[in-house]
């Protein structure tokens, strides 16, 4: 039987659910010190003196470590401004200034919090709009002398982190020839990941190297990470991966690791590290905040002769992720819907604020809410019905996406619009007081980066899948993976097992990010398999004495085809082989090439393609208390395209979960700030959705097969967050008769639009 | 820190006298707790009251409901007694966190923890609730009202211990309940909470009506303003006593001009108009 | 001081300190790491365990108070045994997907059951009001919880 488009069990239920299952906070080492940081309580200024004499008070705290006794390079993922620990200034709230070094946790969390660091304060550069205001203070005075990673032109300029251009120059002409100019300007606040696990780090440091253990998204990007903040070569770092207790995002580069190992060489003792849940918080690498101003050039029939889209996205401090993210806009304008002419301007700048970072669906929830609130902006102008209009508007296999990559499919959104329709409905969806319905569509890539993987036969017949591809919780692993491999080797997938991550001991992987999981190191799972396979078949072939091509192997047994009486199972065959010319394994490698394209196509530009696109379509019914103004989700549907589905189960789990997160971005999660500093510093502040406040998510999924993919499959699991608050919006706007164009959708603000609208 | 675990009143009442204002009651724990642990209010002693078994009861004697300082949130919710005889705080019990909060929260906790948006407090309101207090010189009895003095300050001295609370039941032709608005299904405090308590005479006439609410600046407190114009009124009149109500509600919000009192002023008419609409049908109900 | 506490069915008699909460002396004292730390207040439901068969949050529950009673962990619930019929739920509904809210969901949702034999689907929704999952969007919790309760009736 097949091992595809079943949903065996997870590889670690049984341990997660008997409390087994060892996540990194849970790890613990014998004559362990632990470590915290003391942060800046300040947005922004001056250090003028740091007192260790407070800290140092605190029974069993050991050293204060500061700046002076750190490397005082600055380092980073494209840009090289971070420093390890702030020198002179601090950029935001919670900004490293000293490590505390203790010999227990309640100790070095005392203690941080004791640090007496005082600071001349100047008044923050608290949002995008005042970082770019003529004459506003730069957050970093030094800013020039940042090294970029391969010293690409980025597009930097004072508070401008980084800025991606597209503007193929024709655009007045088709505005005068307009006749409406249907503008919006698009306002979304930062989404904080709330993964449950707080982030930790245990760091040990024997003859010269490091050894990491975290609960970590991708190993060897904090390999690579930790290497250039201590400035040591990569391989001087291992990094030993446990559970994870949900990252979204929040886990793929360092935070507490470095100061962990550079402690554990300076004590030549293991050193663990964890966040408090105020940590947490203040420092987390939310989705960012942004403001997307989008002007179209509409003619009377319907088309969009031109669009001139104007972001301005919050980097925070430091730029972290935010110059390869600039590029998105410029696979999500144009892509859905035909937008005539796009001019694109795309600036992500400093504030002093945390920085911003990789939040699943990168900047999609943002991106697609100003897309398709300017749809139905559009429509509304036109006295168009909005589904009709998608519809007449959306683009067609063999349009090209702004970048110059064609879309090769994208006619399976229409697909999507039909299979909506049967199940929900749109006229009648969303009908009475105070009720409405809303859509929304997106174009979401599969992130292509690379990946490998070894596969092993063993000789008792099960295989061993070695690769540091992380299980974030989405199954992508713990059975996605494991499927593949026993799909690929014909055995049942609970006799294939997959490794933990460990960077000494696999090749690379870039981490669970952008449904690449089951895509990229599923295909090189497929092609070590085809490796092993041959080997089997062949010495089949010898102890059965039949050619290789009249061989067939189901459920772990080899036999000829028609006679079922000769077989010999793949235990016996790996016996037999690693006896006489050695074991059976086999290693490949997968990275997803870059989708044809224009390199010319815009200025800044880092992700150059929007490589296995998957295809969804959103629908969402909310009715409106007229009394309280909060809005109820009534139903809500996702029609989804995956390739192939891999265990269904999960991606109905990855649809449901995703449009959770969706919910709460759209309606009762609030991350502000004020002057540079968080308002809501706790759980209960940030109004995550609850049980009884998500509906049951409808699902549709589709399968176009994928030729590059194993078996088919696409990503999957990280898109359902991206169209939800974009749905809901239009939804609730369709029921107020109101615009809704920033998030999030507040009681206060239905309530208002309610008066304005009568 | 000193945990002094005491098994009856008087022990408890012996440990109030030593520590004064430097110890701190621990029942429940959810408001304490948190304090404590991120280093907000560090006292000298934790005094256990947990074990004293003559706090945990609820009762029903000559008229008068009496609840143990021990009773917790989730035997308020659960209780039939508690469901029949004070719905509005058998409503607002519900309403307090999540059921892990609603395990060990006390009544006695949420009452002298005293917070603005302390949900049973409108439900205590409305039911006339008066407390006993006991210290070493004695016992004696406040009313709801007056031991509330603002947001986190009651009259309860720190040598005090909340013993009980008693409680008019609901009776013939009457009706009550609690509303609130917060912004998730469970969890978050009241924005906004509302507790109405109706009671009509044989003919229909409103002869006794109470209404208090919690979530504002100030602490829990009744709105006499709403209530005066609703008494001698007809129930059945729900156009122009009601509408009166309502208005009187949204200037019992106060003068603050923040969002959050913005928002309140505008959602209490309705929210007023919600719960008499389900009182007054509860009334009819029985009446017809 | 000292408390004495029966958890998972084993004795204990235990020396903690006066703040101490539940949470750290089940995980730090007697190594039960199934209860989950996250927020550290209270609203997250990961660390929650049942003490006297009533859900508690143990990160903010005073060890002390706790002298005497009885405390059950997700690790006594199956123990070394076969998996409850609720954890079996779970597998066969892939409820879990991260795992670091599942321990103290279970918790919840045993209350649950041995409370009300068959919940509804909005009872089963309110009862899981204190524990934040991030990764499943609650539904397949809330099936896998109304079968196994069924499963238990029938």
């Amino acid at each position: 039987m097949s091992a595809l488009g079943t949903s065996p069990d997870r590889s670690d239920a049984d341990a997660k659910l008997r409390g087994q299952a060892v996540f990194g906070a849970d790890l613990s080492r014998t004559g362990m010190l632990w470590a915290s940081l003391a942060r800046s309580p300040a947005a922004a200024g001056q250090i003028r003196a740091i007192d260790p004499i407070p800290a140092l008070r605190v029974d069993g705290v050991l050293e204060i470590v500061t700046a002076a006794d750190v490397p005082d390079w600055r380092t980073g993922v494209i840009v090289s401004d971070t420093p390890m620990l702030a020198a002179d200034y601090v950029a935001y709230e919670g900004e490293p200034v000293a490590i505390v070094v203790a010999e227990s946790r309640a100790a070095a969390e005392a203690g941080a919090r004791s640090v007496a660091i005082d600071i001349e304060p100047v008044e923050p550069v608290s949002t995008p709009e005042q970082a770019l205001a003529p004459g506003s203070r730069l957050v970093h005075p030094d800013w020039n002398r940042f090294a970029v990673a391969g010293g690409a032109d980025i597009g930097r300029n004072g508070n401008v982190v980084a800025e991606v251009i597209h503007d193929p120059g024709d655009l007045d002409e088709a505005f005068a020839a307009a006749d409406f100019v249907v503008e919006g300007t698009y306002r979304t606040p930062r989404q904080y990941q709330a993964h449950l696990e707080p982030k930790m780090a245990l760091a040990t440091y024997e003859s010269g190297r490091f050894t990491i253990e975290v609960s970590h998204q991708y190993p060897f990007r904090l390999r690579d990470r930790v290497a250039q903040i201590l400035g040591v070569a990569p391989s001087a770092v291992r990094v030993v991966g446990h559970h994870i207790g949900g990252g979204f995002g929040s886990k793929l580069d360092v935070s507490l690791e470095a100061f962990a190992a550079l402690l554990a060489q300076r004590y030549r003792r293991p050193v663990r590290m964890q966040h408090t849940a105020l940590e947490e918080r203040l420092v987390a690498p939310c989705r960012a905040n942004a403001i997307t101003a989008v002007r179209s050039a509409v003619r009377r029939d319907g088309t969009i002769l031109a669009t001139d889209v104007e972001i301005v996205s919050d980097s925070g401090a430091y730029a972290n992720n935010g110059p390869a993210l600039s590029s998105i806009p410029m696979f999500v304008f144009g892509s859905i819907y035909r937008v005539g002419t796009a001019r694109i301007r795309t600036r992500n700048v400093y504030t002093n604020t945390a920085p911003t970072g990789a939040y699943r669906g990168v900047n999609g929830p943002w991106l697609v809410f100003a897309n398709e609130r300017h749809m139905d902006a559009v429509a509304d102008t036109l006295g168009r019905d909005r589904r009709e209009f998608r519809l007449a508007s959306l683009a067609q296999d063999g349009d090209l996406m702004r970048n110059g990559q064609p879309l090769e499919q994208v006619s399976i959104l229409r697909e999507a619009f039909e299979r909506v329709n049967e199940l929900a409905g749109w006229r009648d969806a969303g009908a009475g007081e105070l009720r409405g319905v809303g859509q929304a569509a997106a174009v979401w890539l599969t992130n292509p980066m690379p990946g490998h993987a070894t596969v092993k036969l063993n000789e008792d017949g099960t295989a061993t899948v070695i690769t540091s591809a992380t299980e974030n919780g989405s199954g992508a692993v713990a059975t996605g993976l494991r499927q593949i491999a026993a799909e690929a080797l014909g055995m049942a997938t609970e006799r294939v097992t997959v490794t933990m991550p460990d960077t000494d001991a696999t090749g690379y992987d870039a981490g669970s990010q952008g449904s690449r999981t089951t895509h990229v190191v599923g295909r090189a799972i497929a092609d070590a398999s085809v490796e092993v396979r041959s080997h089997v078949l062949e010495r089949a072939s010898q102890m059965l004495e039949a050619a290789a091509e009249d061989l067939v192997i189901t459920d772990g047994v080899v036999s000829v085809a028609g006679v079922p009486t000769a077989s010999v199972t793949l235990g016996q065959i790996a016996q037999a082989a690693t006896w006489s010319e050695g074991p059976i394994a086999a290693g490949a490698s997968y990275v997803t090439p870059t989708p044809p394209h224009d390199p010319m196509c815009a200025t800044g530009m880092l992700i150059k393609g929007w490589p296995t696109p998957t295809y969804h379509l959103h629908q969402a019914e909310v009715s409106v208390d007229p009394v309280t103004g909060q809005v109820t989700v009534d139903r809500y549907v996702v029609c989804q395209e995956v390739g192939r589905a891999i265990h269904p189960d999960a991606i109905t789990g990855q649809i449901q979960g995703g449009v959770a997160q969706g919910l709460g971005f759209a309606l009762s999660e609030r991350v502000d700030l004020d002057h540079g500093r968080y308002v809501q510093r706790n759980f209960k502040a940030h109004g995550l959705p609850l049980a009884a406040d998500v509906p049951k998510v409808e699902a549709i999924v589709m399968e176009h097969a994928d030729p590059a993919g194993p078996f088919g499959a696409k990503g999957a699991a990280e898109p359902p967050v991206v169209p939800v608050a974009a749905a809901i919006a239009n939804a609730v706007a369709d029921a107020i008769g109101a615009p809704v164009d920033s998030l999030p959708i507040t009681p206060e603000a239905v309530l208002d639009a309610l008066e304005r609208a009568q | 820190m000193q945990y002094c675990r005491v098994s009856s009143v008087a022990e408890a009442v012996d440990e109030l006298t030593r520590w004064g204002a430097e110890g701190r009651v621990l029942a429940g724990g959810t408001d304490v707790m948190p304090r404590f642990l991120q280093g907000e209010q560090v006292p000298a002693a934790l005094i256990d009251i947990g074990g004293i078994e003559g706090l945990q009861g609820i009762s029903e004697v000559g008229g008068v409901t009496s609840i143990g300082a021990l009773v917790t949130m989730r035997r308020l919710a659960t209780a039939s007694l508690i469901a029949l005889r004070h719905p509005a705080l058998s409503q607002a019990a519900a309403a307090v966190g999540a059921w892990q909060t609603q395990t060990v929260a006390t009544l006695g906790g949420n009452i002298c923890s005293a917070a603005s948006t302390a949900d049973t407090l409108p439900a205590l309101l409305v039911a006339g609730a008066q407390l006993t207090l006991v210290s070493k010189s004695g016992r004696r009895r406040i009313g709801l009202e007056e031991f509330l003095e603002g947001p986190g300050t009651t009259a309860l001295r720190p040598t005090e211990l909340l013993r009980a609370v008693e409680l008019e039941p609901l009776g013939e032709r009457s009706a009550e309940g609690y509303l609130k608005v917060a912004r998730r299904s469970s969890m978050d405090v009241a924005v906004v909470g509302l507790a109405l308590r109706l009671h009509v005479s044989p003919s229909g006439v409103i002869d006794g009506v109470r209404i208090a609410m919690c979530g504002g600046d100030r602490s829990a407190h009744r709105v006499p303003a709403a209530e005066s114009v609703l008494l001698g009124t007809q129930l059945s009149d729900e156009s122009g006593a009601f509408t009166e109500a309502r208005a009187a509600l949204a200037d019992a919000v106060g003068p603050g001009d923040s969002v959050e009192s913005q928002y309140r002023r505008r959602v209490l008419p309705g929210l007023f108009g919600r719960l008499a609409g389900r009182c007054s049908a509860e009334i009819s109900g029985v009446v017809a | 001081m000292t408390i004495r506490l029966i958890v998972n069915d084993r004795a204990h008699r235990l020396t903690v300190d006066s703040g101490e909460a539940l949470l750290g002396t089940l995980r730090d004292r007697l190594g039960l790491t199934g209860p989950k730390e996250a927020c550290g207040e209270g609203e997250c439901g990961a660390c929650t365990v049942l003490v006297d068969g009533g859900p508690v949050a143990s990160c903010i529950l005073a060890a002390g108070s706790t002298n005497g009673r009885a405390v059950r962990t997700v690790e006594g619930l199956a123990g070394a045994g076969d998996l409850t019929t609720l954890q079996q739920a779970f597998v066969r509904h892939a409820a879990v997907q991260c795992g670091y809210c599942t321990p103290g969901v279970l918790m919840v949702l045993t209350a649950l059951l041995e409370e009300v034999s068959e919940p509804t689907e909005a009872e089963v929704r309110q009862a899981l009001a204190g524990n934040i999952c991030r990764c499943t969007g609650y539904q397949q919790i809330v099936e896998a919880a109304l079968d196994a309760a069924r499963a238990v009736a029938s």
